[in-house]
């Protein structure tokens, strides 16, 4: 029995300590206790700063640059410690008695809920979802902006230090408040239900690391509001354009990436925590779902990989703010440095954005064509080829960087060797969708949306790879039309079939299945129209961030600008059904795929702790066309004299 | 599998090729090459499309041909047969694309090797063998430098026909990239190091040199010309500005606006310049008069120390600071250009 705690059934359901009243609701975790508090903690880091300026006799005293940049970590732990993020942690450090769990923090019984800390897997996996769609949005409308400015050559809506703060927050708020939080989310909710455990290991830790991703997100947003402007250096925010040539507003995307990353740390540490020691009995390794596979990699690559970021955004910030050298090659710093820091994290962040994402493609694709996954094992073992591979590669970003010449070529063989797992993957779909029986769902329909339009950025990827073919097209819209092949047609395709997959199981109502695929083929042929064409602008001559362009290019881009329009408008259809759905769709069943995971065994909604039941798992999670076979029986059931499902 | 399905797979299959291979070939993707360096890299294109074409054909082809064929009826609630893998088909799958990278691999290595290949001068008198070119990016203009001619200047590249050019690409303030997309060849300017990048054109002509590197606010604009004219035209042209620049310092201020890029930012009738980053230059005396300081003193120290005085409606930290090193000599001249301009 791997350990899975027991709850008592009868505790789930014990009311809450009656609220505090009067002035002492200002005291309790919450809401009412933000504004005092963000304010105590503003003093406090402003008084730090004054005091330290006025001892050692800097002047001026109050300098607002130093007070922005310690702000930014002084009012987010204020907003963290009103909320109640550290509560238990603070009294059983002050050595008072802890709260025994009650449980109060579980479920969520309405709207409001959703608005607290909350330590329920499923409220945190809900409150990610809904957050990162918000954030996704909000930077899908900054590339409509910059789409508006795109369709004629010359300066019409928007100036320069505008346009390069709209692809600078629209890309960072797509990769760090989007991508990689959704898919945190939708694993949030799943994983615990896939692998037969009540809940996260850390729950508080969880409710946590998602409280601070709205900080994140509205603050890279609030560089709009910067004196001088947004930060304008691009997400890559290469020095020292990053730090010494950018207003105050580039700080807040370093710290902004902080905020993030210590997020993605925390639940990538609570996801590996979980996964080993959670697991249902008879849940082995190797009958994890893939999706398991897929997020437990994911969260090895968070691990090892964020902390690099992480490093180099303190080092940019410090150049900016301290005037330190790191990266100032005047006072002997080294920009290339940055780049080989940055890249360290953010080649594995590709994969950090789309292991999960592979995860929930073979999840969708099994059930819905109804046969077993092709090659479980190789799917398995090639996530963690990726894992591996993918910390070998980072160099191909740097191809034209004027690093070390000999670097490239070891650089290209890791990465074309890359491609071999990925290739594995692939042909391992396909070879699922081999005389299955095939539903077209709209999760199907992402799914193998998802598959198509990887290859094709697969195979741009090649190109990519090849030095010499990325040497004449690398900073280039090449590279964006890749990029979003990669990251739209793959990870935000598998986050949609994600969405649409678990969407009964969340809300307990089912999604309409029309406006789903009308979303569907809006966004298939919108997104092919707006990123196809840019292939061939990028090859042309056409750089990437670039409010201005030669007039050569201007039809092709309006073209593309229109396209991203309806593409953009696709949104809506996504977000209509979303909303009427949750609150007025037909009650859901709770297994409407026919899957045989664990998470569809239960109600739909789960019950609040997952299982009433432990589930004992016996078998493969894609058993599907096997005579009989179970992937989990209930304490319920013969437990022992079902015959175990030999694997293949 | 029937032999039936086994036809219509590869029919499928052949027509998403040829579709593909139609898409690679009626659209003219790739700019007419102007060097040797580009014409190499075209080939490896080719090489990568047609791996690529044929791996996206089969793609295409299993999912189309599995969307019609393996479509389940609505009511239909069957299992499709629990085929869990096939040890020879995933070990044709993992060595079939290792073969093919590896090749691809291989391919990209020579010529890369070919593209890095920069011939010894034959003999040391021969400045055309190889030509060597300083490039120096800066916030937002290119400037090319000539070692073997003197040092000579120019805001625009020139290059002769035939012979490799050796650049040697630095930057002055942030990184940026210096690329000619009919050269094929691309290497970032980085502060503080000095990056080699061998091109040989091989076609005349006039060419866009772009940066493609995120530089800031004037990025988009930070471009210039690539000339490349016959080996003589070079050697006269060369010669001809020699003189030129050695000329009386008067007549030489116009040569240092447009030898220091400052066309790139600044509008300014007498050089024929519409740069739109900077202030207007044709403006110079009514900007004078609100800084309060002589025409003179204001051009001087508008160059030299840029941040001293901001026009309304432009940001600091956005004109280099670089140009206050040019030399004295230079310096008055461009000053005197500036300032005689509008008297």
């Amino acid at each position: 029995m791997t350990g899975v705690a027991l709850h008592d059934p009868h505790a789930v359901h014990a009311e809450p300590a009656p609220p505090p009243t009067g002035f002492r609701r200002l005291l309790a975790a919450g809401w009412l206790r933000v504004p005092w508090m963000t304010a105590l903690f503003f003093g406090i880091g402003a008084g730090i700063v004054c005091l330290v300026r006025w001892l050692e006799g800097w002047h001026p005293i109050w300098d607002g640059k130093v007070i922005t940049t310690v702000e930014l970590t002084a009012v987010p732990l204020g907003f963290l410690a009103a909320i109640g993020g550290f509560d238990y942690w603070m009294r059983y450090a002050a050595g008072s008695p802890t709260r025994p769990e009650d449980h109060s923090g579980h479920g969520a019984r309405s709207w409001r809920d959703y608005f607290r800390i909350n330590t329920d897997h499923k409220v945190i996996g809900i409150q990610y979802l809904v957050t990162t769609i918000f954030f996704f949005v909000i930077a899908g409308l900054l590339a409509m902006m910059m789409r508006a400015e795109l369709a004629r050559p010359g300066m019409q809506f928007v100036d320069n230090q505008l346009f390069n703060g709209l692809f600078s927050v629209h890309a960072a708020l797509m990769i760090f408040l989007f991508v990689i939080p959704a898919f945190a989310g939708i694993g949030n909710y799943v994983i615990p239900l896939m692998i037969g455990a009540p809940d996260m290991a850390f729950p508080r830790l969880n409710a946590l690391s998602f409280w601070l991703l709205p900080i994140a997100g509205f603050m890279m947003l609030s560089s709009f509001l910067a004196p001088g402007g947004p930060f304008a250096a691009g997400w890559t925010g290469y020095a020292p354009l990053a730090s010494t040539h950018q207003p105050i507003g580039a700080v807040f995307f370093n710290m902004g990436v902080q905020w993030a990353g210590a997020s993605s740390i925390m639940t990538a540490l609570n996801f590996l925590v979980t996964i080993i020691t959670m697991r249902a009995p008879g849940m082995s390794f190797w009958r994890m779902p893939l999706l398991v596979w897929a997020n437990f990699t994911t969260s090895l690559l968070v691990v090892i990989a964020t902390p690099f970021i992480a490093g180099s955004q303190f080092f940019v910030m410090f150049d900016h703010v301290m005037h330190t050298n790191f990266f100032n090659y005047q006072n002997g710093g080294y920009p290339l440095g940055y780049q080989h820091i940055f890249w360290f994290y953010s080649h594995p962040a590709v994969y950090i954005m789309m292991l999960p994402g592979f995860g929930i493609a073979s999840e969708v694709i099994s059930v819905m064509a109804r046969k077993p996954i092709f090659g479980y094992r190789l799917m398995a073992l090639s996530l963690m080829a990726i894992l591996v591979l993918g910390f070998s590669v980072w160099a191909h970003h740097m191809f034209v960087a004027g690093m070390a010449p000999w670097l490239r070529v070891p650089m290209m063989v890791t990465s074309m060797v890359i491609a071999v797992p990925t290739g594995i993957k692939v042909f391992s779909w396909l070879a699922t969708l081999w005389e299955g029986r095939i539903h077209f769902d709209t999760p199907m329909l992402f799914a193998l949306g998802f598959v198509s339009m990887f290859v094709i950025g697969g195979l741009s990827g090649i190109y990519l790879a090849a030095v010499p073919i990325d040497i004449h097209v690398s900073d280039t819209y090449f590279v964006v039309a890749h990029i979003h092949y990669v990251l739209f047609g793959g990870s935000l395709f598998t986050i949609f079939a994600g969405i649409y997959f678990w969407f009964p199981k969340m809300t307990g109502r089912m999604y309409d299945e029309r406006l789903g695929k009308l979303h569907f083929w809006l966004t298939f042929i919108g997104f092919n129209l707006t990123f196809f064409p840019m292939h061939w602008l990028g090859i042309q001559g056409m750089p990437r961030r670039v409010a201005d362009y030669v007039p050569r290019f201007a039809d092709l881009n309006l073209f593309i600008s229109l396209a991203s329009f309806g593409l953009g408008a696709s949104t809506l259809v996504f977000l209509y059904n979303m909303i009427k759905s949750w609150r007025f769709g037909p009650a859901a069943e709770a297994n409407p795929w026919r899957s045989l995971t664990l998470e569809w065994q239960v109600s739909s909604p789960p019950p609040i702790f997952n299982f009433d039941e432990i589930p004992q798992v016996v078998g493969n999670p894609y058993e599907y066309g096997v005579e009989g076979a179970r992937h989990a029986v209930f304490n319920g059931d013969r437990v022992g004299t079902l015959e175990e499902v030999p694997t293949r | 599998m029937r032999r039936g399905s086994i036809v219509q797979l590869v029919a499928i299959g052949v027509v998403c090729g040829a579709g593909a291979a139609l898409v690679a070939l009626l659209i003219p993707w790739l700019p007419a090459p102007a060097s040797r360096q580009a014409g190499r890299i075209d080939f490896v294109f080719w090489f990568v499309t047609v791996i690529c074409i044929a791996i996206f054909a089969l793609v295409a082809a299993v999912i189309i041909y599995s969307i019609f064929k393996f479509r389940a009826g609505p009511d239909d609630d069957s299992d499709g047969p629990p085929i869990h893998g096939n040890t020879r088909l995933e070990i044709a799958w993992t060595a079939v694309p290792a073969a093919l990278v590896t090749a691809i691999s291989i391919v990209s290595a020579v010529v890369l090797a070919q593209n890095e290949h920069i011939p010894h001068a034959s003999a040391a008198s021969d400045p055309l063998k190889p030509v060597h070119v300083n490039v120096i990016a800066q916030q937002f203009a290119w400037t090319f430098k000539y070692p073997d001619f003197g040092g000579l200047t120019s805001a625009t590249l020139k290059l002769p026909v035939d012979s490799t050019a050796r650049l040697r690409i630095t930057s002055l303030d942030v990184t940026h990239s210096f690329w000619v997309p009919q050269f094929g060849q691309k290497l970032d300017a980085v502060p503080g190091s000095f990056n080699t990048l061998p091109v040989t054109p091989d076609k005349l002509g006039t060419y866009p040199v772009i940066c493609t590197e995120l530089c800031g606010l004037g990025h988009a604009l930070m471009r210039s010309t690539a000339n490349v004219m016959p080996a003589d035209k070079f050697l006269s042209w060369a010669k001809g500005q020699q003189k030129k620049l050695g000329g009386p310092a008067a007549a030489s201020g116009k040569a240092v606006f447009a030898n220091n890029g400052c066309a790139a930012c600044h509008t300014l009738a007498a050089a024929n310049a519409k740069g739109k980053v900077g202030p207007d230059l044709d403006k110079l005396p009514q900007e004078a008069q609100k800084a309060g300081k002589p025409l003179d003193q204001f051009i001087r120290e508008s160059i030299v120390t840029p941040n001293a005085y901001i026009e309304p409606g432009f940001q600091p930290n956005i004109m280099p600071g670089s140009f206050g090193s040019l030399p004295k000599a230079q310096l008055d001249a461009l000053v005197s250009f500036l300032a005689g301009s509008k008297k």
